[in-house]
């Protein structure tokens, strides 16, 4: 059963904060990748600047990802990750409203992520919020596309 | 307060005794209540703290009455001074609590055993726990002592008690009369617990160092938390996390799943229709009903092995001897290779679990009976729950030819997407059962820390 993560984190607009966020979303696929692909547990990961209503600037980020599974547990796999923990952490960083506790823990980025996690998934008595077109694994899905690609390879 | 430092052995006077020792008292009973106010709350502390065992030995003198105290986070809120800042440097999973979504995604109580069912701990105002005393004795009538001392307390400041047995009428008590460590499935229970260290230097291998169960001394940035030196860190320190689960066992459900499977098995596990049973509830959990594991004596029970501990799975690749979703296999998988995104080495817990509810007679399955779980750790999210959502979904290792699978006893079985059949790999080839019946139902829940005595002295005033 795949569950979401929409972190939505509006962040300081000070010169510096806004600089970050930008290089934030330009590095994002470079800096997770490796995590995400450890992980085997990711469908698909993206990054998004909400911009100011005036236009000008960032007023939040969000960040949104479908995983297979439950996700406090894993999130300590994910704090572990350098890649994947520099993003977080990264975001945490220029959140307008400083995270609390911060962000230096793995109690830190638990509480983080959950509390700017704007998805409710699907749990008894409450609704969830993610649409699912199939109910594969990224395991399943990742070891039948090599199955379909190994003959190819050997003729 | 003590400043954090983990190589500081901790104080076994300041820790309380169930998280170093499994108490072996006969009597227990369990009293689950809510606060009114803060003074009731911390008068009640007061009252009841002359009776709490620490960790330290007691020697000769085993104490006839005693008793442990667990706080929920509304607990702590309601009787501790610490402010909203650093009440929220405790971990969100035991903010929350187990019905948050977050820990539904592993808990998964769908169905039969959806919160809104529950005696006890679900998020409503008339539901919600905030602590929970765990009374000790050696006789029935020293039990009635304890559990009046408490109880009296309680009403004395207007405490509100749940009573979670038989529509709310009793308490949640340990059968005495249960023999040591088996539970009503009848299988021998308790026998793998991890072996509690203090490592110098610590060893982030050794999943027993204490340092994995007792805040306050982390190995790594991982916790237990809160960490750090703060008002929160000091207050959880040489505390440890306590997820209390009541679980009915339906053992007229499993006794007639056992018969009606039983001529599943192999020929030559035919001799006779009790030693078929006997074949497949070894196979549901691992282990033969005397605690003999699988691996080590795949084809009966012996003595010599029933309380092995030193064996893995990399011997057993098919499940030949231990089918991949057998109970204990998924909640220990030992030396298994595990996917890239688990945990390694294999996190644990300790368990200072019980039986209640009187076993069903000859005649009638009727009456209430199951497990009193207490699932000792010092991350709910990474040491309990993780093993909870594998349990409800075993797709943590590349064995599980099924990512949907789910454990031979303890899943709940209307998890959305559940693949509810189970494999018993044999020479002959694999037997399937298509559809596993739950077993276990959750009749409540609650996240409690087992705070270190000081924290409770200070509490008290």
């Amino acid at each position: 059963m795949a569950n979401p993560l929409t972190l939505y984190v509006p962040i300081k607009q000070d010169a510096v904060s806004q600089a970050a966020a930008q290089l934030a979303y330009q590095n994002f696929v470079k800096s997770v990748t490796s995590g995400l692909d450890e992980s085997g547990i990711v469908h698909y990961a993206r990054v998004a600047l909400i911009p100011n209503a005036s236009g000008q600037g960032t007023y939040a980020i969000l960040l949104i990802t479908t995983f297979d599974g439950p996700m406090n547990p894993y999130l300590g796999f994910f704090w572990k990750n350098p890649g994947t923990q520099q993003a977080f952490a990264g975001i945490a960083a220029i959140a307008l409203t400083p995270p609390n506790p911060p962000v230096k823990d793995l109690t830190g980025f638990e509480n983080f992520i959950n509390k700017n996690n704007l998805s409710k998934s699907a749990s008894p008595g409450k609704p969830g919020d993610l649409y699912e077109a199939y109910t594969k694994t990224v395991k399943e899905i990742t070891s039948t596309a090599k199955e379909l690609v190994l003959p190819k390879q050997s003729v | 307060m003590t400043k954090t430092n983990n190589n500081s052995i901790p104080d076994k006077s300041n820790i309380q005794g169930m998280i170093l020792r499994g108490f072996t008292h006969p009597y227990s009973c369990h009293l689950i209540f809510q606060f009114n106010d803060k003074p009731g709350a911390k008068n009640f502390i007061k009252s009841i703290f002359p009776y709490i065992q620490s960790a330290e030995s007691w020697g000769d003198a085993k104490p006839d009455i005693m008793l442990n105290i667990g706080l929920t986070y509304s607990g702590i809120k309601a009787t501790s001074d610490l402010s909203e800042t650093y009440l929220e440097y405790f971990p969100n999973s035991f903010i929350e609590g187990p019905t948050s979504a977050g820990s539904q995604g592993s808990l998964n109580d769908w169905g039969v055993s959806d919160p809104s069912g529950w005696a006890f701990g679900n998020d409503t105002d008339e539901q919600h726990v905030d602590c929970i005393v765990h009374t000790y004795a050696m006789t029935d009538e020293t039990r009635a002592l304890i559990v009046s001392i408490v109880s009296d307390a309680a009403k004395a400041n207007g405490l509100t008690e749940f009573l979670p047995i038989d529509n709310g009428t009793k308490r949640l008590e340990e059968y005495a009369l249960m023999p040591r460590n088996f539970i009503h499935f009848a299988y021998l229970d308790g026998i793998d617990q991890p072996d509690l260290t203090w490592n110098d230097p610590a060893d982030p291998n050794d999943t027993g160092d204490l340092r994995n169960f007792l805040i306050g001394y982390p190995l790594s940035d991982s916790g237990p938390g809160p960490t750090g030196d703060n008002p929160a860190g000091d207050f959880a320190k040489d505390g440890c996390y306590n997820a209390f689960r009541m679980l009915y066992q339906d053992v007229k459900v499993f006794d007639e799943f056992l018969i009606a499977n039983a001529p599943k098995a192999p020929k030559e596990i035919q001799q006779t229709p009790e030693y078929a049973q006997e074949w497949i509830a070894a196979k549901l959990n691992g282990r033969w009903r005397n605690g003999s594991p699988l691996e080590l004596s795949p084809n009966a029970p012996d003595v010599a092995t029933s309380h092995a501990t030193d064996f893995g799975y990399k011997g057993d690749t098919t499940g030949m001897k231990c089918p991949f979703a057998a109970h204990t296999r998924v909640g220990n998988p030992r030396d298994e290779v595990l996917n890239s995104s688990e945990p390694s080495p294999v996190p644990r817990l300790i368990r200072r679990g019980m039986a209640y509810g009187a076993p069903p007679t000859l005649k009638s399955y009727d009456g209430e009976r199951g497990l009193i779980g207490l699932f000792l750790c010092g991350s709910i999210a990474t040491q309990f729950e993780l093993l909870y959502s594998w349990m409800n979904t075993t797709n943590f290792a590349s064995t599980f030819t099924s990512q949907q699978g789910q454990d031979g006893l303890i899943a709940n079985r209307d998890t959305p997407g559940a693949d509810r059949s189970f494999n018993i790999p044999t020479a002959d080839g694999s037997i399937t059962i298509d559809s596993l019946p739950h077993f276990v139902i959750t009749r409540g829940t609650a996240y409690c820390l087992l705070p270190s005595i000081s924290t409770l002295k200070s509490i008290a005033g």
